[in-house]
Parts: structure tokens; C-alpha cells; sequence
């Protein structure tokens, strides 16, 4: 037995001030209250009875003193703060990592996986040591420290309580390294995960994640795979009939036994079709409705089990997502007359086009806004406010540095991935006369001759509006001529307005969502499918935004809102069988031990216990009239 | 009312005065004419002649008229009625019997203990009983005392006089301590007139609640006891460590007050009255217990039927 709290000697000093102090009290008689009384020989009739006991009434006296002494006594123990010799071991730190992803809202285990894995680790809490420290995260998409490293039972259970679930994978990677950071440097230190084990590799793009001297353990949450989620959901309108979309969906059932299951489609909340399906045991089945029409805006995947019972993970039972805004684009066309130009526009029947001379381009300007102005072959001294197409750009109002004169360039190099130029075949047009392009930093190339050395087609954003400057007079080449021309235009208007055939019906949950707003917005907010409302940081013209709710966002930058869907559709996620191991960088995680409920290593507690007990028992005996 | 009225203990004072003085107010004289009346109505003719006197009665002047009952004198039997209604009733006449009743108020200290209910209460049973006996014209003298008699009111008759016995009970305030074995010697020294002794006390007496009556009854006097009560006093409401003082000789004890403590406290104090009530049985000596928590008047009517103050 040692003391770590005050040394031996400075104890007895205590003791024997405040005993002495005890003693003195005990010495003095406190004088008694006066109570007049008519006639006193009766009193004495009585007391004279109470004599024979006074020895006894001395004894409890001195019982009574002994008593104090002796709470004395333990009172002072308690602040030596006694331990036992062999368990005096450094305290542990302890890193909790509770999985908050969307398999963790499965109810296998009532109510909820998650509900599951909090009393686990209130159990972990309240075994903990007396010089243990622990800190709780909740991992998702990201890794949130619920609050700082802490001894306080109590204040660890309130920030277990403030977990809530997402609709998002599990970042393991990013929250083991943060453990691992806040361990550095410390010698017991442990990771505890708490989780159903649909994690992942521990293994990010900076390479698998080494712990260091951590040690760690896992508590696994869980124990069924029962499951049929919605694991792809895209939407898109058909670029020259926009009244009509077409829907891809995949449903995966990731359980072990067969499921029927019925499959509905909504398309701005009515039923726009309803299909029965059996999927068999960890079969993925993609369904295609081509040709569809009647929704406007919002389409919604249901699945629902046919038998009438639900599978064990709702969160992927719904898949969310919304069609483009289908809207006439305004184009301005500022030409001196160009035929191709203009039959190219006439097949989009959703642009709106106005054909205006160089001459009376100011005028035309100032009339409205503008989604889309086509220059060609005129460039006006500055760029408009609106995203613009320089066909043949010249002059210093170019966005771009119009420079040597080329002879029969070609596109040896083409970005096929920009949304402008994607799917055209561009690699054999001939070009009479075309004019190098300088880009800007940040100017994407899409295509350039003398094998990338001159670029002939750029693309990039000014003053938060985007152009598209093309080196050559169209005419000058057989562009015009071949099918790719009228397509990129049409790609230009539609990345211009961001309704190219690429258009994301629908982001990811615990993804970081860049969503476009109207140039010179500072900030946005962004009202999520719960209904509360986050404020956004607007960065380069976009809302930067981590999203990890399934459903429908309404962002709001400035006068403009837009609307967009966010969906699971993660297959890891939905298979929520519960891994029975867990392992990092090739070790496995061991049992979560030394965390007994109830048992503390201060000795101090159940020495100031034993004073209450004492005390409650004085207080019992002094109320029976006992110990008076 | 002056300055110093306004002060709260002196307004208390006053309140305690007004107490007094209201003590014998108008309702408290109505409830002694009832009282009176009762006191002929029930008990005339049975409790008649039961008191012996030392000295014959002479007054022949006709009272009333009451059935005949055996046993009765016949020569007081009215022939006259008789031979007009054919029914035997006996002549009453007003008795001028020349008694003489003492009535003995303890004035010790205890009697004022608390609020000083006990004492109130003895003087009204003292002025109720007084005011039958001067309305019987009987001779009726006041003592106070405490170890020695205090104040006296001499002897008086006839129920007009009873304003002069309020203004005596009135004056009279409680202090000293009890002995009322020698205040009794005192009182018979000083009254060599033989009756009825009327001694309404606490029996506080430290000595021995004795003493007194004997002395009272080895003179020739008829005692007649009326021990005021006061039923909390059996039960104080007391708790913990205290210092018991007696009110009347300043004697101190050290008492750790328990549950079981006071239950034994109770049983000496019951014992202590059935004591006094045994010791007055043995010695024929009409005792009554006069509880203030009992109605006043109850009181009064249960002296009458406990026999031995009317005659």
C-alpha cells in the first residue's frame, strides 16, 4: 500500500489537530437549553431510574467519540489517497471511435446499431480507471472529436449521447490517423472501435495507416446481414427532348437468403412505376426505364420487402434525385452573320437565340441577362457578364492571348473529359488558317496543335463566368461540316448552364459537394433534408459543402436557390453483415479489456463511502434515540 | 394609551390585563345565574339536608312546594293541599343556615405556568362556586396562598356581593412557591369559624399534597378539592439535551429528553394524579379534576353531582 496523495506524515499532523480539535468538543459540555418546568419531583422521579444506566449512557459517550475519531480517521486516510502497491499502473488514453455511418442505423440490434455501440462504450466509460483518460469521436465522412480528452465520466456519457447517425460511409482511414495522432507520444495508449466492421481497408492515398505503439481493440455492433438497398440511382433528360428522362437504378441484395422484393419509381411524389423483382443472395440487378415523362423535377427510387416485413437497414430502402432544370437558355449570338452557326443553334429547340450585329452588341447587352453570348469573330473590348464562346477571338478583349498565326493547325491533343469537348471526334478537322491561344493559369487546353504545343481551344472562368475561345475563324475549317460541330455548341451552352448530358442527378453523401453559384455571391446557406439550415463557404463560384444526409437540399446563394438531391448508394455500406474482426496494417484488434463496470483503483472513493456509511448510521441510531 | 403602549411588550402586557378584566364579563355572569338555577333545579330536595350543620337552622319562610317521597317528616307535609287535590307534597322553607365556605385559590407559581391558563381557570371555577354560595346565602371567604396565605377577602353574603369576589380574584397574581401543609395551619389559625374548605390548587406542592388537606381535615373543616389540570403539562413537548427548571424553587436538572423518556414522564404524572385521586377516596374527601381543556360550565355541574358543596 502506498499513498499518492499527501505523505504519511503530513496526515498524522492532520490527524491529530482536528482529532485533538474532536477531543476538546467532546471535553466541553455545551451548555443545555433551559426548559421551566411546573414541578420538577416529577423529573426526578424518572431520573432517579436513569441513574443505574448512566454507566451505559458514559459508554455510548464514549462509543460516540470513537465514532468521530474514527471518521475521522478515514477522512484523513482518503486524502492520502491510499493504493495498492501492484495497482499502481500509468493511466491509459484512450481513443473511442464510434462508427456513426449509415450501416450503423440497422436494427438488428434493438433500437438501432448505434444506440448499441453508445452502451458499449458507456460500459467502456464507467470501468474506466481513475487515472484513464478517454476521448469519444464519431467517425462518418469525417472524424469529429465529441470533446477534448477527459477523465469525467459524466461529461463522456453526455457526448456519447450527442451522436447522431449519417447517411455516409465511415472515413476509417482518416479517423484512425487521427487517433493515432493524438496518441503520439504516449505510452498506453489505446484505440477503441466500435463499429459493425463495414469499414474498409485501413488504407488511404497516403498509404496503408500505421498506429504506432497503440494498441488497439474492437467492439463489434450487430448481429444480422439482412439487407436489399438501392445502390445506383442516375437520372437524365434526353439533350434534344427534355420533356423526356431516362432513369438507371441498381438494387443489390447484400444478405444471405433470396428476397422479392417491389420496386417503386416517383417522379414529383406520384407513382410512375412499380415493379416486383427477386434478387437472389448477393446479386446486383440494374434496371433501365428509358423514355419516361411526366415528372418535372424530383424522382424517388422506394423498395420495400414484398413479404411485408423490412430489412434491417432502412437508410438505403430510398434513393433520391433531381431532374435538370428544364428552362429556355438565352443566347445571345453577336455575328455578322454566320449560317452554320446559326443551324447549329436551331437544334436545341430549348435556346432562346438572338442574333444581334457587333455594332448593336452593347445595346443587345444591356436588354436582359444572358446565359450564353457567341462571339464570332467579334470581340468586344471587355468580357461580358455572362458565360461567353469567342469564335476566332481577337484584340485585347479576348480572355485569352491571341498570338502567332498558324497554317493548317490540328487537334493533336484533345481533352476528352472537358464536358465541352467530351464525345466529339475532333482529332481529323481540318483548319485552314488558326491563331495560337496563351492560355491563363487555370485555363484548361481542350485542344491544341504541333502536338500541344499551340493551344486552339480553351476553356476556363472570369470573374466567375465561363468562356470557351476557339482559335480559328469556323469557316476557315471543315468543322462546320462534320456532326461534332452543332454538338459542341450545344456541349458549350450546356456546360455554360450546366445542363450538359454529364449532369449529376445527385451527389454522394460524405462527399464534398461543390455546387455552382451566381458569380459574386461571398456565402450561401443550404437547408438539409431534416429541415435545419448550415451556413456554406462560396469558393471559385461554388458552395463547398460536406453533405451526409440522404435527401433533398434546397441552397440558397444570394436571390438564386437551387435544389439538389444527395443519395447512400454505397454498396460497402449496405452490406452490413458485422465483421467479427477488424484489422489495421495486417495486426487485428483485440478484445476491449481492463474496463470493469464499478470497480475503480481509488481506494479514496470507498473510504469516504464508508464515511457516509458511518454517518448514516449515526444519523440512524441518533433518530432511534440509540446513541442518546 | 400612552408612548409606551405602542411597544410590543407592552402592548402584550396590557393584553395580559384585559385578559383578566374580561375574566367575569357579562356572559360569564349569565352562565353563573344558569348555573344557579340548575343547581336548585336538580339538585333540590336530593342533595338537601345531606350537609350537617352546627348550628339549627331557623328560617321558616316558605319556598316552594315538591312531591312527597317515604322517608320525608311528615309534619312538614301539607295538609291543606292535601285536602284539596288529594295529592301529598311537602312544604319547602328558605333555611337560613349560617354556613360558612372558604374558598382556598392556590397562588404559587405554577399556577401561572405557560400562559397562566390554570390559574384563570381556578378563578372562575372559585367566582362560579362563590356565586352559588352567596346565592344559597351562604357565608363566603376567599384565601390565596402559596406557602403562607397571601391575600384574603373577608366574609361576605348574598349574591349582590359576588362583584366584590370578582374584584378580589382580579387582583390576584401568582407567585411563590407551595407549601400548602403550612399555609394551612395559617388559614385554620385564622379562621376559627368551622366549613367547608374549597381548595382549588395544582397540587404542585413539593411536600406533599398531603399535608394540606390533612391539616384541614384534622380541624374539623370539611376539605372539598378541586385539582386544576392542565393535560400538556403531562406531556411536554420537549426534545434532546435540556435543563429542567422548576418554575416555583428554582431546582435545575440535566435531562437527555427521549421518546422513552417522556412516555415515562407521562406515566409518573398519571401516577402523581391517581395518587392525589386515591388519597382523597381513602379520606372521603370530595375531589374533582378540573382539566382546562373541559368546559367550564361542565365543570362546575360535575361539582354539583360529586355532592358535598350543596347542601
Amino acid at each position: 500500500m502506498i499513498l499518492a496523495g499527501l505523505p504519511l506524515a503530513q496526515l498524522l499532523a492532520v490527524f491529530g489537530a482536528v482529532g485533538f480539535g474532536v477531543l476538546i468538543l467532546y471535553i466541553l459540555k455545551l451548555r443545555r437549553r433551559v426548559v421551566v418546568v411546573p414541578f420538577s419531583p416529577l423529573w426526578e422521579r424518572i431520573l432517579r431510574d436513569k441513574e443505574a444506566t448512566s454507566l451505559f449512557s458514559k459508554l455510548k459517550r464514549l462509543l460516540s467519540l470513537l465514532l468521530q475519531l474514527a471518521l475521522l480517521a478515514l477522512l484523513v486516510l482518503a486524502l492520502g489517497d491510499p493504493r495498492a502497491a501492484e495497482s499502481l499502473i500509468r493511466g491509459r488514453t484512450v481513443v473511442v471511435l464510434v462508427d456513426a455511418s449509415a450501416s450503423m442505423q440497422a436494427t438488428d440490434v434493438a433500437p438501432s446499431r448505434l444506440a448499441s455501440a453508445k452502451d458499449a462504450v458507456k460500459k467502456i466509460v464507467r470501468g474506466l480507471g481513475g487515472a484513464d483518460r478517454m476521448l469519444v469521436a464519431q467517425m462518418d465522412a469525417m472524424v469529429t472529436p465529441l470533446g477534448p480528452m477527459t477523465a469525467d465520466t459524466s461529461a463522456l456519457e453526455r457526448e456519447l449521447d450527442g451522436i447522431r447517425p449519417t447517411d455516409a460511409r465511415a472515413d476509417f482511414p482518416r479517423a484512425l490517423r487521427f487517433a493515432s495522432d493524438v496518441l503520439r507520444g504516449v505510452e498506453s495508449g489505446e484505440i477503441v472501435v466500435v463499429s459493425d466492421g463495414a469499414l474498409g481497408e485501413a488504407s488511404d492515398s497516403s498509404g496503408p495507416v500505421h498506429l504506432g505503439s497503440a494498441k488497439l481493440s474492437y467492439v463489434e455492433v450487430g448481429k444480422s446481414d439482412r439487407n436489399v438497398g438501392i445502390t445506383q440511382f442516375s437520372v437524365r433528360r434526353y439533350p434534344l427532348d427534355k420533356s423526356r428522362y431516362e432513369v438507371m437504378l441498381e438494387l443489390t441484395n447484400t444478405g444471405t437468403a433470396s428476397e422479392d422484393v417491389e420496386l417503386q419509381l416517383l417522379g414529383d411524389g406520384a407513382l410512375v412505376d412499380v415493379t416486383k423483382l427477386r434478387l437472389q443472395p448477393g446479386a446486383s440487378l440494374p434496371r433501365f426505364y428509358p423514355q419516361l415523362s411526366g415528372a418535372n423535377r424530383t424522382l424517388e427510387a422506394k423498395i420495400a420487402l414484398v413479404d411485408g416485413t423490412r430489412d434491417d437497414l432502412p437508410a438505403d430502402d430510398r434513393a433520391y434525385a433531381l431532374l435538370p432544370e428544364r428552362r429556355r437558355a438565352k443566347v445571345l449570338v453577336v455575328t455578322a452573320g454566320n449560317t452554320y452557326l446559326e443551324a447549329a443553334l436551331l437544334l436545341d429547340e430549348y435556346l432562346d437565340v438572338t442574333d444581334v450585329a457587333p455594332g448593336a452588341y452593347p445595346q443587345a447587352l444591356a436588354k436582359g441577362r444572358w446565359d450564353t453570348v457567341i462571339f464570332d469573330g467579334a470581340t468586344p473590348p471587355e468580357m461580358p457578364q455572362a458565360n461567353a464562346l469567342y469564335l476566332d477571338p481577337r484584340g485585347p478583349g479576348s480572355p485569352v492571348k491571341v498570338t502567332d498565326a498558324l497554317t493548317q493547325p490540328g487537334f493533336d491533343k484533345i481533352d476528352r473529359k472537358h464536358p465541352a469537348v467530351r464525345f466529339l471526334a475532333l482529332d481529323d478537322v481540318n483548319v485552314a488558317l488558326g491563331h495560337k491561344l496563351v492560355p491563363e493559369a487555370g485555363d484548361k487546353v481542350l485542344g491544341a496543335s504541333d502536338g500541344g504545343a499551340s493551344p486552339l481551344l480553351v476553356a476556363g472562368t472570369r470573374g466567375g463566368y465561363r468562356f470557351v475561345a476557339v482559335g480559328f475563324d469556323v469557316r476557315d475549317s471543315d468543322l462546320p461540316l462534320r456532326t461534332a460541330w452543332p454538338l459542341f455548341i450545344i456541349d458549350c451552352v450546356n456546360w455554360f448552364t450546366d445542363e450538359d448530358a454529364q449532369y449529376l442527378s445527385s451527389f454522394r453523401t460524405g462527399e464534398v459537394w461543390r455546387i455552382p453559384v451566381a458569380g459574386g455571391v461571398a456565402s450561401a446557406t443550404v437547408k438539409l433534408p431534416d429541415g435545419s439550415v448550415q451556413p456554406v463557404p462560396v469558393h471559385e463560384g461554388r458552395a463547398v459543402f460536406l453533405g451526409e444526409q440522404a435527401g433533398f437540399y434546397q441552397l440558397t446563394a444570394g436571390e438564386q436557390q437551387t435544389q439538389f438531391a444527395a443519395n447512400l448508394l454505397d454498396r460497402s455500406e449496405s452490406a452490413i453483415a458485422p465483421r467479427a474482426t477488424l484489422s489495421v496494417d495486417g495486426q487485428p484488434a483485440g478484445q476491449v479489456a481492463g474496463f470493469r463496470v464499478g470497480v475503480r483503483r481509488e481506494i479514496w472513493i470507498y473510504l469516504l463511502l464508508a464515511v457516509a456509511l458511518l454517518t448514516a448510521l449515526e444519523w440512524a441510531t441518533y433518530h432511534r434515540r440509540l446513541t442518546v | 394609551m400612552g408612548l409606551l403602549d405602542v411597544l410590543p411588550w407592552r402592548r402584550d402586557k396590557k393584553a395580559v390585563s384585559s385578559k383578566d378584566d374580561d375574566l367575569f364579563d357579562e356572559a360569564f355572569q349569565r352562565k353563573l345565574e344558569y348555573l344557579s338555577l340548575v343547581s336548585r333545579r336538580v339538585f333540590a330536595g336530593r342533595l338537601r339536608a345531606e350537609r350537617r350543620t352546627k348550628k339549627s337552622g331557623s328560617g321558616v319562610e316558605f319556598a316552594d312546594h315538591r312531591d312527597y317521597q317515604p322517608g320525608d317528616d311528615f309534619r312538614y307535609l301539607d295538609w291543606n293541599v292535601y285536602q284539596r287535590f288529594e295529592k301529598l307534597l311537602v312544604r319547602l322553607y328558605e333555611e337560613e343556615e349560617d354556613l360558612a365556605i372558604y374558598f382556598i385559590l392556590d397562588t404559587s407559581a405554577s399556577m401561572a405556568f405557560g400562559d397562566g391558563q390554570k390559574l384563570r381557570y381556578a378563578k372562575k371555577v372559585c367566582a362560579a362556586l362563590a356565586y352559588v354560595g352567596l346565592a344559597n346565602l351562604d357565608r363566603v371567604t376567599m384565601v390565596t396562598t402559596s406557602d403562607r396565605v397571601m391575600e384574603r377577602m373577608p366574609e361576605t353574603r348574598g349574591k349582590a356581593r359576588i362583584f366584590k369576589a370578582f374584584r378580589f380574584l382580579r387582583g390576584v397574581k401568582a407567585e411563590g412557591t407551595t407549601d400548602l401543609g403550612d399555609a394551612m395551619r395559617t388559614f385554620v389559625a385564622q379562621n376559627k369559624r368551622r366549613g367547608l374548605a374549597v381548595l382549588v390548587s395544582d397540587l404542585y406542592d413539593p411536600l406533599g399534597f398531603e399535608r394540606g388537606i390533612n391539616v384541614l381535615r384534622y380541624n374539623k373543616f370539611d376539605p372539598f378539592v378541586v385539582h386544576v389540570t392542565d393535560p400538556g403539562e403531562g406531556h411536554p413537548k420537549l426534545h434532546g439535551d435540556v435543563l429542567v427548571y422548576d418554575c416555583e424553587t428554582g431546582d435545575e436538572r440535566e435531562v437527555t429528553v427521549t421518546a422513552k423518556v417522556l412516555a415515562r414522564f407521562g406515566e409518573a404524572y398519571a401516577g402523581y394524579l391517581a395518587d392525589i385521586d386515591r388519597f382523597c377516596a381513602t379520606h372521603q374527601v370530595p375531589y374533582v379534576t378540573a382539566r382546562v381543556d373541559m368546559a367550564f360550565d361542565e365543570l362546575i355541574l360535575r361539582v354539583f353531582r360529586r355532592g358535598g358543596f350543596l347542601r
